[in-house]
């Protein structure tokens, strides 16, 4: 039983912000089209009254289908094992698509060209033709669900752990049951930071629909760039600033004398978040946590294959095998948000 | 029973799609209405014995929409 309190309240403090970073541009997403449903009611009904999007319904499908998804999703793992876990380049793809899908939407929200339409995801027609006759009720709940259901796919780095511990049961039922109480932690923090901010933007009125394209192109940048953060490409956008600036006027000091580097995992990120070490030699990087609950556990080096959930406290041993001068390795944390860099010098 | 194409003016998301499609619950004669967001049109099957252009056009527009001939 206290497994589940734990993850509970491991969901409702660091969960529900670790993945509404990740996690918010699909709820966005489906939040969006409620609010061009709610905006477009308005103008036939011609209100001049303040439109508020009804936004807790969608908030709360959006979560429910989230909740549903990851509990079978904790069944299967404590049933199946390791075998359903997305590698390190798959989630990367899956976030950049994500990324493109959201970007996609934005600039079909600001009506750039009808072409951006094909971003917009339209339920099969025997679904939709299904719900009318048979519900007879407003069927503006299939895309939030969808979409929180979607989130399966791109956990963050605590629910990646917490799917781990799910995995390490080796039970259906208790997976099922471990993941069912995270998400519900992490279910409060998405709904108030969600609904806040619908109902804040609402009174912006006429440019609250460019509010939401504008929230939701940001968002779709952000994913398309943790997905490149975690194929280490130096497209992403720490890379690039890198690369932009100039050349330390300084002399290269390596940050290790006996051939080993310590990097800290800490819970905003890792520090430091560069670290010189020498060319051609192997070296030992030591990972160090100390109450560590954030992404930033989940650890990555795309570049070496390296692929590591660290322990809340302790040190972990990476082999770094020796590298010519001028090499520069990425790492990151599992979902792309938290990144830093090896730099090789003599 | 014949099939038309229409153009759908005023379609902002899919779940605009479902409002339109909803005329053929409510207009004897429509047999099935297909629409799409992403094209900007509909296709209507419907028996022109019992219902006219000018009703389907009508209908969608009590449902928010302007539809009009290609």
């Amino acid at each position: 039983m206290e497994q589940y309190l734990v993850a509970f309240i491991t969901g409702l403090t660091t969960g529900g912000l670790s993945c509404m970073a990740v996690q918010g541009g699909l709820l966005a997403s489906s939040l969006a089209y409620q609010i061009e449903q709610d905006m477009l009611t308005a103008g036939n009904k011609k209100s001049k009254r303040v439109t508020r999007p009804k936004t807790a319904l969608p908030i709360v499908l959006f979560l429910l289908a989230k909740l549903v998804a990851y509990t079978f999703l904790g069944l299967l793992l404590g049933l199946l094992g390791s075998v359903l876990t997305l590698n390190a380049t798959l989630r990367a793809i899956l976030l950049i698509a994500i990324g493109v899908f959201m970007v996609g939407n934005a600039l079909r929200m600001f009506n750039v060209h009808p072409f951006f339409r094909i971003f917009a995801i339209e339920p099969p027609k025997f679904v939709t033709r299904y719900i009318r006759r048979t519900a007879k009720t407003n069927t503006d709940w299939f895309t939030p669900l969808f979409l929180g259901a979607l989130t399966v796919l791109i956990p963050c780095g605590v629910t990646q752990a917490m799917m781990a511990v799910a995995l390490a049961t080796g039970d259906p039922l208790q997976g099922a049951a471990l993941m069912f109480a995270f998400v519900l932690g992490t279910s409060p923090v998405f709904f108030l930071v969600a609904y806040l901010t619908t109902q804040i933007g609402a009174r912006l009125e006429k440019w609250f629909m460019r509010f939401v394209a504008v929230v939701v192109l940001v968002l779709g940048l952000v994913s398309m760039n943790s997905g490149l953060n975690l194929m280490g490409s130096p497209l992403a956008f720490p890379s690039l600033t890198a690369a932009a600036q100039d050349a330390p006027a300084t002399a290269f000091v390596p940050d290790t004398t006996d051939g080993t580097l310590v990097l800290n995992a800490e819970n905003y990120g890792y520090s430091p978040s560069r670290l010189n070490a020498p060319a051609g030699v192997p070296l030992t990087l030591n990972v160090v946590t100390e109450n560590t609950y954030s992404c930033s556990r989940a650890f990555l080096i795309p570049a070496l294959g390296v692929e590591v959930i660290l322990p809340e406290t302790g040190v972990v041993p990476i082999s770094i095998p020796a590298q010519p001068a001028g090499t520069v390795i990425p790492f990151t944390c599992s979902m792309g948000m938290y990144t830093g860099e090896i730099v090789f010098g003599d | 029973m014949i099939k038309r194409t229409f153009r759908v003016d005023g379609m902002t998301c899919p779940n605009c799609v479902m409002r339109v499609e909803s005329i053929e619950d409510d207009l004897p004669g429509v047999k099935q209405v297909s629409a799409s967001y992403q094209r900007g049109r509909m296709i209507v099957e419907f028996d022109e014995t019992l219902v006219g252009e000018a009703e389907i056009f009508a209908a969608v527009k009590k449902a928010g929409y302007t539809a009009e001939a290609l």
